[in-house]
């Protein structure tokens, strides 16, 4: 497997500007390739999902690889966080929200009518677009997770752990009984981070963590989770393109499309690996959104 | 006033004074101003009103014999002046309010918050707030003639008599239940989703989030909520009036007949006391206590709020 990563190597400091992306693609022969994660955590076969009558995506097929970095693009409203809160099942909040085909969480249905949403979360855990700290001190918001879920163990032990993954201990160590909320933004989604490995997940999912953070901020979560990779299975939903170039062993991309009665859905339009569809994509609807005609 | 600068500039150039006066906008702002000075001159006014008979009630009876006895009876010949028996009713029948009315108007309020559909909350919560439309005088005979009555034949040991504070207390504590219940709901509601969204993500149940992220956050306001409900009940007078009494007895027994310092303020204002009169005076002299009373516990837990807080955004 390419490592894309090696091949559009992280800028520190300023964003990077503009698309890494020749503009002409040149189609070779095909050549069997490696779309399918080998170790698949999530196996995703014929996904729907309706808020009511609504289909807000519709027929979805993926796999999500074992301590790889899965990126979803797209434009706006083509469903790809609809998606991404399924593998947490928190789409089930929301009242009127239900998905249709099978999401298999090494090989067990995540919709399973035995399945327990809570221990999902638990195992899966989530950071959103906006940090989210709770009004609580440093301490507190890490220490959350662990005392809900009954955790034994050395809380002060875990809290430190957890913020030294993060990449915040140093920063927060001497105010670590201060609130939350007097961190940056950036501080703050590193909390949330941190707060998420706190209960040792499989998984972390994140919403276009990095969408509400300047650039500096941006290139220290986007290191953090190079760093995470090694340990947990990562899945995020992206605006930025150069971000999933930059992060992401595979990318899914998505889009809306009007269907015959007229009805938009969100669909996926392409998954394989990242450095393919940024360099060589099949579908000429992705080639035209990463190329920057559309969306 | 504009033609000098209409000349002096070049292309589009006018001046950026006012170009006429805006009466309209004075006038609102003075008609604003003069609605928000009428709270605030009425409750200067009430001190004022207060202060004087007060004043006066003090020359003649001591600090001494109004907080140093246990003796109450202004209205009776020879009069007495210790002023705890109605303190004491006071303070029993909003503890008991209390009691009743902050488990069930939170529980209700987290309820409405967390747990309700939208279309159950729309119908739950105006019916709830109904209940704080009922005159207390309904609650009052309520409490007379059904609570007591109940009360003494399922719990004969506990000697109620035919007036009581515990009947008293227990409807008052029923009447604040909606200002607890819809005012912790507003404040609960208020919470962004986002905190709520990431107290599930890790693996906490509704019920875990309800209790430790989303009521402390909204912590400020339902300690208001609670505020207001104390001073309404200590307040309360219909209520105490009719199933309280207005005995006048050191008792803490809430069994028992106790008249509090509003169901006093009634009796004595309803009755015959002439202006001027020491009981006129005394009347005075409770409604500066209660005052006071309410004051000093509003400023105590807008402070404690103020240190406990806990701020979003």
């Amino acid at each position: 497997m390419t490592d894309p990563r090696n091949l559009t190597p992280t800028t520190t400091g300023t964003a990077q500007i503009g698309l890494s992306v020749p503009n002409v693609t040149v189609r070779g022969p095909e050549v069997p390739r490696n779309i399918e994660a080998l170790d698949p955590v999530f196996t995703v076969s014929g996904l729907s999902v309706f808020y009511g009558d609504y289909e807000a995506v519709r027929g979805v097929d993926m796999t999500i690889g074992n301590r790889e970095i899965t990126a979803m693009i797209g434009p706006s409203g083509c469903g790809k966080s609809t998606v991404l809160r399924c593998f947490n099942r928190m789409n089930d909040l929301i009242p009127g929200a239900r998905a249709a085909g099978k999401i298999l969480y090494h090989d067990e249905d995540l919709y399973g009518d035995h399945v327990d949403p809570i221990e999902v979360r638990r195992r899966i855990g989530m950071v959103f677009q906006k940090p989210n700290p709770f009004p609580k001190s440093i301490y507190d918001n890490i220490a959350y997770g662990p005392r809900v879920n009954g955790v034994k163990g050395k809380m002060d032990d875990i809290v430190e752990e957890a913020l030294t993954k993060a990449a915040l201990w140093d920063e927060v160590k001497d105010k670590i009984k201060q609130n939350a909320l007097s961190l940056s933004g950036g501080q703050q989604q590193r909390l949330c981070i941190a707060r998420a490995i706190a209960v040792k997940p499989d998984v972390i999912l994140m919403d276009e963590p990095c969408s509400a953070l300047d650039p500096i901020a941006t290139t220290k979560i986007e290191d953090l989770m190079q760093e995470l990779s090694r340990d947990y299975t990562i899945v995020i939903v992206t605006h930025n393109m150069q971000q999933a170039a930059r992060v992401s062993d595979r990318t899914a991309f998505f889009t809306a499309e009007v269907d015959s009665a007229g009805v938009r859905h969100g669909r996926l339009v392409e998954f394989d690996e990242t450095s393919r569809i940024f360099t060589n994509p099949s579908d000429k609807r992705t080639e035209d959104y990463i190329t920057g005609r559309f969306g | 006033m504009s033609a000098q600068h209409l000349k002096t500039a070049s292309g589009a150039s006018r001046s950026l004074a006012r170009s006429r006066p805006r009466y309209g906008e004075f006038a609102v702002k003075t008609i604003l101003l003069m609605a928000a000075m009428v709270s605030i001159a009425t409750t200067v006014g009430i001190v004022a009103a207060l202060l004087e008979p007060t004043i006066e009630f003090f020359g003649e009876v001591s600090l001494g014999e109004f907080f140093g006895s246990t003796t109450w009876g202004p209205l009776f010949n020879p009069p007495s002046f210790g002023v705890w028996p109605v303190i004491v009713a006071t303070v029993e029948i909003t503890l008991i309010a209390i009691i009743v009315a902050v488990p069930l108007g939170l529980a209700a309020a987290i309820y409405l918050s967390e747990y309700a559909t939208p279309r159950v909350r729309k119908t739950f919560k105006p019916v709830l707030e109904v209940l704080a439309g009922v005159p207390t005088v309904v609650f009052g005979f309520f409490a007379l003639t059904f609570v007591t009555p109940v009360l003494q034949d399922v719990f004969p040991f506990l000697e109620l008599e035919a007036k009581n504070a515990l009947s008293a207390g227990l409807l008052v504590g029923v009447m604040i239940i909606p200002i607890v219940a819809s005012l912790s709901e507003d404040s609960m509601a208020a919470v962004p989703n986002g905190l709520r969204e990431g107290s599930y993500a890790l693996g906490a149940s509704k019920m875990l989030t309800s209790v430790r992220v989303v009521v402390p956050a909204a912590f400020s306001g339902i300690v208001a909520a609670i505020i207001l409900a104390i001073s309404r009940a200590a307040g309360e007078t219909m209520i105490v009036a009719i199933a309280g009494g207005f005995k006048s007895v050191f008792t803490l027994y809430p069994g028992d007949e106790m008249a509090t310092m509003a169901a006093f303020i009634a009796q004595a204002g309803s009755g015959d006391a002439s202006v001027g009169s020491i009981a006129y005076k005394t009347i005075f002299a409770v409604g500066s206590l209660l005052f006071i009373m309410t004051f000093a516990m509003n400023y105590v837990s807008a402070r404690l709020v103020q240190k406990y807080r806990e701020v979003y955004d």
